[in-house]
Parts: C-alpha cells; sequence; structure tokens
C-alpha cells in the first residue's frame, strides 16, 4: 500500500525532544518550533535548554537555563511543555531544582552527558523522579568512533538504562534519539532487559531506515516515543514510512506520550481530535 | 512525476538493509510513489576493480529499465579506468557516474578528480559525489567513515566548467564554499533533500535561490524514503519550483523526458 504523507502530517503528535534557544532568542526560537511542528501536525513539544558538552557548570547558569524553558512555556502555554534540565552532581541543589520546575509547571526531567544514568550520583534524580511521576529524557546513544567517545566519555546508551531500570524500576526513563548518532542497534538491544519503563525515541539527524521497526519489534510499540531534536521532518517522516501498523504509529506519535502524562495526572495540552 | 537521484543496490557490509534487491526496491518506489530512480551497487564501491560491479548492476537492473537508472562506480585511481567509463557509456547505458574519494583515496579537487570529471563532461555525462554513505558517528571499525569536503567540490566545480556535478546526501551547504562562492551559482550543481533538514540554514538556501540546485533524493535503502517526501511536501516552494526538484531537474541531468504527474 502507497505511504500517504498527507495524512500522516495531518496525524496529531507529541514531540517529547524539543529544545529551545537562550535568551534574547526564546521566544523566536520558540515560535520557529511552532512554525516548524505545525507543518507536520505536531500539537505539543517538551523543550529543554541542557548544558552540553559534558560541562559541570554552576547552578545557577542551571537554573537560567531553565527560566528560559519557563519562558517559552509562558509564551506558548498551548503548545509548549517544559523538561527541567538538572546536573545530578549538584545533589541537594539539583533536587531542589527539579521541584521548582516541577511546582512552576513542567513535566520532567532532563539528563545531559555529565554523568552515565546509573551512576549512584544520578539515584536522587531517579529517586525524585519515580516519587513524582515524571519522565526522564536522557541523552544518549553508542558512538563507535574513539573521537566521538572522547568528546562525550560520559554519555549513556543502552546498558545504563537497563543498570539503572534495575534499581528504579519505576522510573520513567526515556533514552534520547535513536538517530542520535552511534550504533543505534546495539543501544536498542541492549535495552531489551530494562523495566517496561525504559523508552526510546525517535529523534536524530541519522534517518537509516529500519530504525523504528527494529525498536518496536525490540522494545514493543510501547516504548517507542516520537521526538524530533532539530530534525522535524527527518523524524516525521521516519515514523511514517515505517513498516508499522497504524494502531502502532498511533501509540508513537500520540499515545505512549499521553500515557506518560498521566502517570502524573496530565493530559496533552489540545485534545487528540 | 518524482524521480529520486539518490538510490542504491546490493550490500552496505556493516548493516542488513532492506530492499535493497532491484524487485524489492521498485516496490518500495511504488510504495513512496517513485516513478524513477537512480542505483549503483554498493560494493562496487569496495571493490578494487569496480568494473564487474558495473556489469552486473546493468544486467540486474534489465527487466525494470523504466524505473531504475544504472549508474556507473568509477575509481579513477585504478587502471584503465577510461576504458571502464567508455563500456559504462557506450556498451551498459550507464546514465550517470558515481564518485567516491573519500574511499578510494584521492582529493576531489586534485588532478584526477578533474580528469575523471572532464571525461565525464565531454560525454554529457552527470557526475555524483556523494557528501557521505553513513552517518560518521555509527561507523564500523572497517569503515572510513569520511565526508567529502565541499570546499573541494566547489573547487572542482570552479576547474571543470561546465560539469553537472550532484552531491547527495549533502549537509551544511549554505555555510560551505559550494553556497558562498557566488561565481558557482550559475554552474550546474547540485545537492539532494535526502539528509538535509529543511532548518534554518536550509531556509536560508532557498531564500536566497537555491532551489535550482535542489534535487529530490531519498538515500534508499539506507535511509527512509519518507523522510525526504516529508521534505518535499512541506517545501516552500510554489508548483513550478516544485515540479523543479521532483523531476524537472533530475530529467534534465539524465536526458529524460520530464512528464507532469
Amino acid at each position: 500500500m502507497r505511504i500517504d504523507i498527507e495524512s500522516g502530517l495531518r496525524r496529531p503528535k507529541i514531540d517529547v525532544h524539543c529544545h529551545v534557544r537562550p535568551m534574547p532568542d526564546t521566544d523566536a526560537s520558540s515560535d520557529d518550533l511552532i512554525a516548524s511542528g505545525d507543518a507536520v501536525g505536531v500539537a505539543e513539544f517538551w523543550c529543554s535548554r541542557p548544558i552540553t558538552g559534558g560541562r559541570l557548570s554552576p547552578i545557577e547558569e542551571v537554573r537560567r537555563n531553565n527560566d528560559d524553558v519557563l519562558r517559552a512555556m509562558g509564551h506558548h502555554p498551548d503548545r509548549i511543555r517544559g523538561l527541567c534540565f538538572v546536573i545530578p552532581g549538584h545533589y541537594k541543589d539539583a533536587l531542589t531544582e527539579v521541584e521548582r520546575c516541577l511546582d512552576a509547571g513542567m513535566i520532567g526531567i532532563k539528563l545531559y552527558n555529565q554523568y552515565h544514568l546509573s551512576d549512584p550520583a544520578v539515584w536522587p534524580v531517579l529517586q525524585l523522579a519515580s516519587e513524582r511521576r515524571v519522565p526522564i529524557l536522557e541523552h544518549a546513544g553508542y558512538p563507535t568512533a574513539a573521537e566521538d567517545l572522547a568528546q562525550q566519555p560520559l554519555i549513556s546508551h543502552g546498558i545504563h538504562f537497563a543498570e539503572a531500570s534495575r534499581k528504579f524500576p519505576d522510573a520513567l526513563l526515556i533514552h534520547a534519539h535513536i538517530g542520535g548518532g552511534g550504533d543505534w542497534e546495539r543501544t536498542v538491544k541492549e535495552m531489551r532487559e530494562a523495566s517496561p519503563n525504559v523508552c526510546i525515541d525517535t529523534s536524530g539527524s541519522n534517518l537509516d531506515d529500519g530504525q523504528v521497526e527494529f525498536a518496536v519489534s525490540e522494545l514493543g510499540a510501547g516504548r517507542v516515543l516520537f521526538g524530533s531534536d532539530g530534525t522535524m521532518a527527518g523524524s516525521v517522516g521516519k515514523v511514517i514510512d515505517a513498516a508499522l501498523t497504524d494502531e502502532e504509529k498511533e501509540r508513537i506519535f500520540w499515545g505512549n506520550a499521553e500515557r506518560i502524562l498521566a502517570a502524573q495526572g496530565a493530559k496533552p495540552l489540545r485534545s487528540r481530535e | 512525476m518524482l524521480i529520486d537521484v539518490n538510490a542504491w543496490l546490493g550490500v552496505w557490509p556493516f548493516r542488513s538493509l532492506k530492499d535493497n534487491t532491484p524487485e524489492a526496491l521498485v516496490a518500495r518506489l511504488d510504495r513512496s510513489g517513485i516513478d524513477i530512480a537512480a542505483v549503483s551497487l554498493i560494493e562496487a564501491i569496495f571493490h578494487r576493480n569496480v568494473q564487474p560491479a558495473n556489469e552486473k548492476l546493468a544486467k540486474a537492473v534489465q527487466p525494470c529499465k523504466d524505473r531504475l537508472l544504472p549508474m556507473a562506480t568509477l575509481n579513477p585511481t585504478y587502471p584503465a579506468w577510461e576504458d571502464d567509463l567508455a563500456a559504462c557509456h557506450e556498451k551498459l547505458g550507464m546514465k550517470g557516474v558515481r564518485l567516491f574519494p573519500q574511499y578510494h583515496g584521492y582529493p576531489i579537487d586534485g588532478p584526477l578528480g578533474r580528469q575523471v570529471v572532464e571525461a565525464c563532461r565531454e560525454r554529457n555525462l552527470p557526475v555524483f559525489i556523494p557528501h557521505r554513505i553513513e552517518d560518521a558517528r555509527e561507523r564500523h571499525w572497517m569503515d572510513p567513515g569520511k565526508t567529502v569536503d565541499l570546499g573541494a567540490v566547489a573547487g572542482l566545480i570552479a576547474a571543470v566548467p561546465g560539469a553537472t556535478v550532484v552531491v547527495p546526501n549533502a549537509r551544511g551547504v549554505s555555510g560551505s564554499d559550494l553556497w558562498q562562492r557566488t561565481d558557482l551559482r550559475d554552474r550546474p550543481w547540485y545537492v539532494d533533500l535526502s539528509l538535509w533538514e529543511p532548518n534554518r540554514e536550509f531556509a536560508n538556501f532557498l531564500n536566497q535561490g537555491g532551489a535550482s540546485h535542489l534535487l529530490f533524493g531519498t538515500h534508499l535503502p539506507f535511509s527512509y524514503a519518507g523522510s525526504a517526501l516529508v521534505k518535499r511536501a512541506t517545501l516552500p516552494l510554489n508548483a513550478e519550483g516544485l515540479a523543479d526538484v521532483s523531476y524537472r531537474n533530475a530529467a534534465k541531468i539524465f536526458g529524460l523526458k520530464p512528464q507532469a504527474a
């Protein structure tokens, strides 16, 4: 059967992996994000402003980044939701920051590559996320080249998700960008033994054919979430083109994110219809 | 009509591909609404002597020659490449040439690169230089996994006036010499939609007239066709511009008669 791009674009979507730029570009970048999503049917965007490159920055900088996300949420309250970025090594300050952001309306946590997800330094954040029933979106992948790994030696991959989920089986963990670079087959296979609460998102600039089907066959359609991370058209096209049932695509584009929101008593910002 | 300038047949040594036989690829093209695809044989990249793979390709596409356009793989560092080119063009009916300087080990803007592109220009054959084959961040330890320098491609285009040069799988075009060298904007060079996300950089490219250098390509069966199809569906172009990107530019390159959908 011929794939129907137009109908695929009209299908409502929740994008669990988005970013906004720092002030003074926060409003403009969130406008750009909405425009790029409008063209492909994205109703809701989960945004964060992580500190990248493994840098251990002061807590004040972390708070400013999260303030940018809160601003974007205020700029588009019916479209943008926030994920609170923290560096787990800030310990009590990180936990306080998570509480501040969740209480201000954010619906999850964003972690980058300052620590492996399974590192004991991350445990208090995992514990808090489990208690609040909010997801953690972790920057992840399995870079195969030494020079790529050298740039982010503490990037997490499937093994770290499986290990973290054994310690915190109730934590809602999202492996970021299956196409974010690296051996996606390996990191997905490593996640097979993880808790059913461990998911992966479809984002990333690597558009290798078969990624989405592979994730569904290894993990189940209930553990794959639509995300873009700056590759909006490419990521939407992956799911539309994937050799999956209509019901499986519906779960990826909407149902699984809706279920994650429901765990904390929240609903999508807009009705699916 | 939709022409895909960037498709492949055969085996990639480092990952299992689906839809990589002529029959399966044509079925995938049907599913994707693509009428014609230009294809070369992946394994030719890795063979020392590329010509048997070119001969195998010509035979393989014969049953579906109205759907699959065979493209020669050439290695100008190997003896008698000129004979390979002549055979591919005159006997095997190849519609273009694909070069892989990052695999065959020569600078694309050096003497060998210029020589082979000049030879193709004399035959009115388009030259394809894929920017990358696979994402370098996932590369197998046996794969060089390198990208072609777009600045070097710009140098090549400047050095061989009249040559038609296509750079599939490119990203970062608008910041490169390929676009920044305004003296090359009237030359027949092209990039494709396959791996370039329509972001702000892409929008700048289009706003400055880049659509005339844009082709539809999927990178099937390495990449999802759906990604390129979504980009095409959301291009901010009028009907004429969209027709150029979808098939008119490609038809001109391959010497085909363009047909509206």
